[in-house]
């Protein structure tokens, strides 16, 4: 009886030790308490319009525009003896690096059945929903089950003369007559959460953005450690004025620009 | 109450004076000096010279505290259990001093689902299914074929190789990709053209111990040391 009697008082003091401290304090969910304003589908149309504007404008004024100036464009614009800058598709990857960095769960890669690389070749469901993106340029969605990840495509189109000219002429290239409004590719997203507050929303905009101006910054440190090749202006110009190219900031201004009356359209829509 | 029978005063004393070595070996051992004997293995090559602290964080909390909430997790009343002891190691610890712009094979890429089969051969999302940590060597993947989970289709037009890529992965000849290509990209080299210059295996499978490095030096990016990452973090 005795012992019983020890062993309930030393339990009950190693209950109110264990309790003394409190556990450790809860994660607080970022939405604690705050409405989802978006599906998780509505923000990766906005964040995929967004990459499109982007893409674009970096494909037609400063791929294209760049080249009649002169200026270089290649796969290995990292490598130190190749002073050129990224291609547009290593512009995206670019982009998808950054954000991997940033605290946003989101995913971005780029795909193809006909890619530059074979290792970017579709395979799987994404290669089943390329099929259908390519018959009607439709977003296709679907939840990645072992990944527990939200996921969704969009039709990447040959939106400049630079995207078909480059693939069709490229040594390593799988097709040779793509023409202008091809789907050449598509993106694919990917996001944890099935809805997002307004916060999460702009987070996801900003880390895009964040992104672009990364990687464009880095190319413009790859052109400060140019040695042979002629270095543009860096400024308020674009290429087609000469050899010139806009900083970072003109850069991303000119897209918000371009991308804020679509986004900002979806944004106030929610909170009517 | 806890009034010692005489007949015990001997295991009573030795009862304490386990606790109070028990104790004191616990805090030896958690002092910088005994890393060593803490390690579950030798330190990777290039990381001789880190603490524990550098990957293995405090978990949030005290030790009481992380059992009560792991319990607590463990009856249904809390939604989330937390660390014990340290934080999980992740690629975002390796990637705090290894991240690297020119990364051509970058964890997080294998992510995308149309790696999901190459994946379950080789888990490319995550550094330490080649790099596993405390085996006092560089490279732990235990076949040097790996390039074909995903590289089977590889046709390189002008072919600059005296004998083809083509013909390589005809003949399953995986191994050789390694001997001309690291598989980072972070040496600045020049590749060779002929097969029989390609850097033998002999070489590479040293190097992967932890030996010499057949590709050279000089690299793009230097990981940092441990003082320079610590500097990051007051930023």
């Amino acid at each position: 009886m005795k012992t019983i009697y020890k062993f309930s008082l030393l339990s009950a003091f190693g209950l109110l030790l264990l309790n003394a401290c409190g556990g450790v304090p809860e994660e607080k969910s970022a939405t604690g308490g705050v409405e989802n304003a978006f599906s998780v589908e509505e923000v990766l149309e906005m964040v995929a319009k967004e990459n499109d504007i982007t893409r674009t404008l970096y494909t037609k004024a400063i791929v294209g525009k760049g080249k009649k100036q002169g200026m270089k464009f290649d796969e290995d614009w990292r490598k130190d003896d190749v002073e050129a800058g990224p291609l547009p598709a290593l512009f995206l990857r670019g982009v998808a690096t950054s954000i991997r960095k940033s605290p946003v769960p989101l995913g971005l890669y780029l795909g193809s059945d006909f890619p530059v690389n074979a290792a970017n070749k579709f395979e799987g469901k994404q290669a089943e929903l390329f099929t259908e993106i390519k018959k009607d340029q439709k977003p296709q969605f679907f939840y990645d089950e072992d990944q527990k990840l939200h996921t969704a495509m969009f039709a990447d189109l040959a939106s400049a003369g630079a995207c078909v000219s480059c693939h069709n002429d490229h040594p390593q290239t799988s097709k040779t007559d793509w023409k202008l409004g091809d789907v050449m590719g598509a993106t694919t997203w990917q996001y944890p959460k099935d809805s997002l507050s307004y916060k999460e929303t702009v987070a996801v905009l900003n880390s895009y953005a964040q992104g672009t101006v990364d990687i464009y910054l880095e190319y413009l440190d790859e052109i400060e450690a140019f040695k042979d090749s002629e270095k543009p202006e860096i400024g308020k110009k674009w290429p087609a004025e000469g050899n010139y190219l806009p900083t970072a900031e003109v850069f991303l201004d000119s897209v918000k620009k371009l991308t804020s009356y679509e986004t900002m359209k979806h944004l106030v829509a929610a909170n009517e | 109450m806890f009034k010692v029978s005489p007949l015990r005063k001997r295991q009573f004393l030795g009862g304490i004076i386990g606790l109070v070595l028990g104790a004191f070996i616990c805090y030896i051992l958690t002092l910088e000096a005994t890393e060593d004997y803490v390690s579950i293995g030798p330190m990777n090559t290039g990381h001789q010279d880190l603490n524990c602290f550098a990957c293995h964080a405090d978990a949030k909390g005290n030790l009481l505290q992380q059992v009560q909430s792991n319990i607590a997790h463990a009856v249904g009343a809390r939604d989330e259990g937390v660390d014990f002891g340290t934080q999980d190691v992740t690629v975002d610890n390796c990637l705090q001093c290894h991240d690297r712009p020119n990364d051509r094979h970058p964890t997080y890429r294998f992510s995308e689902p149309r790696f999901k089969e190459a994946v379950q051969h080789i888990d490319a999302t995550t550094c330490v299914t080649c790099h596993t940590e405390h085996e006092g060597e560089r490279v732990s993947v235990a076949n040097i074929n790996y390039c074909m989970n995903c590289h089977q289709d590889l046709d390189v037009e002008n072919d600059p190789l005296d004998v083809s890529h083509k013909r390589l992965i005809a003949k399953e000849q995986w191994s050789t990709c390694i001997q001309c290509h690291d598989f980072h990209g972070n040496h600045r080299y020049d590749v060779p053209e002929k097969l029989k210059d390609t850097i033998p295996m002999k070489l590479i499978q040293h190097y992967f111990e932890g030996g010499e490095d057949p590709y050279g030096s000089n690299k793009k990016y230097m990981a940092l040391s441990q003082e320079a990452w610590l500097k990051t973090l007051e930023n």
